[in-house]
C-alpha cells in the first residue's frame, strides 16, 4: 500500500515548482561555491568533522530538494537526505575532483540512493490503482520540465527536445523509471522509448556543452 | 558488448547514467569502471549534464533531527554507546556490590552464629536448670527446670574466672528463656574453665557488683 501513497504524493509534489521564479536567472541549487565545497569534502576524507558540519549546512538544503523530488514525500526524502550524508561522510575520499563539480557528484548520491528506495517500492505488484497513479503522473511531467526553465542555459536545450524526450529523461532522472516501466506507463513500444532517452540525452548534452 | 569505439562507451554511460540498463549490464559496467579512469570521466561528463535537471529546484529547509541522526550514526562510539553504556555499568555494578553484601552478610551471620562454648547449669540438686550457648557476643539462655521466681526477684548470671571474682553477664530474662548480649569484656572473659553461676538477686539485679544472694545454678563453660 506503500506505493500507492507514494505515487499520489509523487503527483502533488510535482506542483510546487510552480513556486520556483521563472526568470531571476541561476539562482537554482547549483550555484554553490565549488571551489569552497571541493575543500570540505577533502576535508571529509581526512576525518574533519567540523568540515563536514559546514558541508552539510550549505548542501543538505539542495540535496533535500533533490530527494523531495525524487520520493515526494517528506519523511522518506529526509531518510535519504540522511543516509547521502553518512555516504557522503564515508566515502569522501572517493570523490575525483577532477572528474565532476563537488555537487554534482553529492547529487548523483542523494540521487542514486533515493532510486533505490522508490525501485524496492515498485518491486510490489503494481495494482490498478497503482497503475492509474502512475498514468496519471506523465502528464505533469511536462509541466515540470516547464517549470524547470529558470536556468537559461538548461531551458534552451530542453526546448531542442520533443515532449516524449523530456518527459522520459526526467522520470528515468528523478524517479529511477527503467525503460520497461515508461513503455508500460506511456503506452509505447520498449524500443521506441529507449531511442527517445538516447536522442534527447544525446541531444541535451551537445547543447549544453556547446 | 563492445566497449571499444568511443561512440559505443558515451552510449553505455548515458544509458548507464539515465538509469537504462538492466541490473546484470548495471553490475559489469560498475566492474569496468573500477579499471576505466577513461570510462569514469565519461560518465562524469553525463552525470553532470543531467544533474542540471536538478538546477530549477529550490533549496528545502532540514529539520535539525536530520542532523542529529547523521551525527548518531557517524560517531557511534560518542553517542550510542555512552548513552547505554551508564545504565549497564550501574546494573552491573549494583548486582556485583549486592552479591558480594549478601555473601559477607551471611559469611558473618554463619561465623557469628556459631556457638563457641555451652554450659549446663545444675542445681544444688545436681537437676539442670539452664541451658546457655554461648555465641560470639552474646548468650542464648534456655530454661530446663527452673524454679518459680517471686516478683520482687531476679536471676543474674556470673562468669567465675578461675581465679578471680564473679563478673555479672547481665540479668536471666524473665522465664529464664532469651539472649544476653554480651559487652567486649564480658566477650574477652568467656572460655574453657570459666563457671557460670546463676544468683538470685533482688529486682534489677545485684546493687553490690558481687553476687548478694545464694547461688541457685552453677556449671562450667565448655568448649565445643
Amino acid at each position: 500500500m506503500n506505493g500507492i501513497t507514494l505515487y499520489a504524493q509523487l503527483i502533488s509534489t510535482d506542483n510546487w515548482h510552480g513556486a520556483i521564479p521563472s526568470h531571476v536567472g541561476r539562482t537554482g541549487i547549483l550555484t554553490a561555491n565549488t571551489e569552497n565545497l571541493r575543500q570540505l569534502l577533502a576535508q571529509c576524507s581526512l576525518g574533519n568533522r567540523r568540515a563536514f558540519e559546514t558541508l552539510y549546512r550549505s548542501v543538505a538544503p539542495s540535496l533535500h530538494s533533490v530527494a523531495l523530488r525524487c520520493m515526494g514525500r517528506r519523511d522518506l526524502a529526509e531518510e535519504v537526505v540522511q543516509e547521502s550524508f553518512v555516504r557522503i561522510w564515508h566515502n569522501a575520499s572517493r570523490y575525483e575532483a577532477h572528474l565532476s563539480a563537488p555537487l554534482t557528484w553529492m547529487i548523483n548520491i542523494t540521487r542514486n540512493l533515493a532510486i533505490d528506495q522508490l525501485r524496492k517500492h515498485r518491486e510490489l505488484p503494481l495494482s490498478d490503482l497503482q497503475q492509474n497513479a502512475v498514468a496519471d503522473d506523465t502528464p505533469g511531467a511536462d509541466e515540470q520540465l516547464d517549470s524547470a526553465r529558470s536556468s537559461r542555459a538548461l531551458s534552451h536545450c530542453l526546448e531542442q527536445l520533443d515532449g516524449m524526450q523530456r518527459q522520459t529523461i526526467t522520470i528515468a532522472y528523478f524517479h529511477g523509471f527503467s525503460a520497461s516501466e515508461l513503455a508500460t506507463q506511456l503506452a509505447a513500444p520498449l524500443g521506441t522509448v529507449k531511442s527517445s532517452i538516447r536522442r534527447g540525452m544525446e541531444r541535451l548534452r551537445r547543447c549544453l556543452e556547446s | 558488448m563492445n566497449y571499444q569505439t568511443a561512440e559505443r562507451r558515451r552510449a553505455l554511460a548515458g544509458d548507464y547514467a539515465i538509469g537504462l540498463m538492466p541490473p546484470t549490464a548495471r553490475k559489469r559496467f560498475e566492474q569496468l569502471l573500477l579499471d576505466d579512469p577513461h570510462l569514469r570521466a565519461e560518465l562524469a561528463q553525463w552525470d553532470t549534464h543531467l544533474a542540471s535537471l536538478a538546477e530549477p529546484l529550490s533549496a528545502q529547509p532540514v529539520p535539525e533531527h536530520v542532523w542529529q541522526a547523521i551525527v548518531s550514526r557517524i560517531e557511534p562510539q560518542k553517542l550510542h554507546v555512552p548513552a547505554r553504556r551508564p545504565f549497564w555499568t550501574w546494573l552491573r555494578t549494583g548486582v556485583v556490590i549486592c552479591s558480594l553484601l549478601i555473601a559477607v552478610t551471611v559469611g558473618l551471620l554463619y561465623t557469628r552464629d556459631n556457638v563457641q562454648y555451652k554450659a549446663t547449669l545444675l542445681s544444688g540438686t545436681e537437676q539442670p536448670g539452664l541451658r546457655i550457648e554461648a555465641h560470639t557476643d552474646y548468650l542464648q539462655v534456655q530454661p530446663l527446670q527452673l524454679a518459680a521466681l517471686d516478683a520482687g526477684r531476679s536471676l543474674e548470671l556470673w562468669a567465675i574466672p578461675v581465679d578471680g571474682k564473679p563478673v555479672s553477664l547481665g540479668l536471666i530474662p524473665t522465664g529464664g528463656d532469651g539472649m544476653i548480649g554480651l559487652s567486649k569484656s564480658q566477650q574477652q572473659l568467656l572460655g574453657p574453665h570459666v563457671v557460670l553461676a546463676v544468683s538470685l538477686e533482688p529486682k534489677g539485679g545485684s546493687t553490690t557488683g558481687q553476687p548478694s544472694g545464694p547461688v541457685l545454678y552453677q556449671g562450667p563453660l565448655a568448649a565445643l
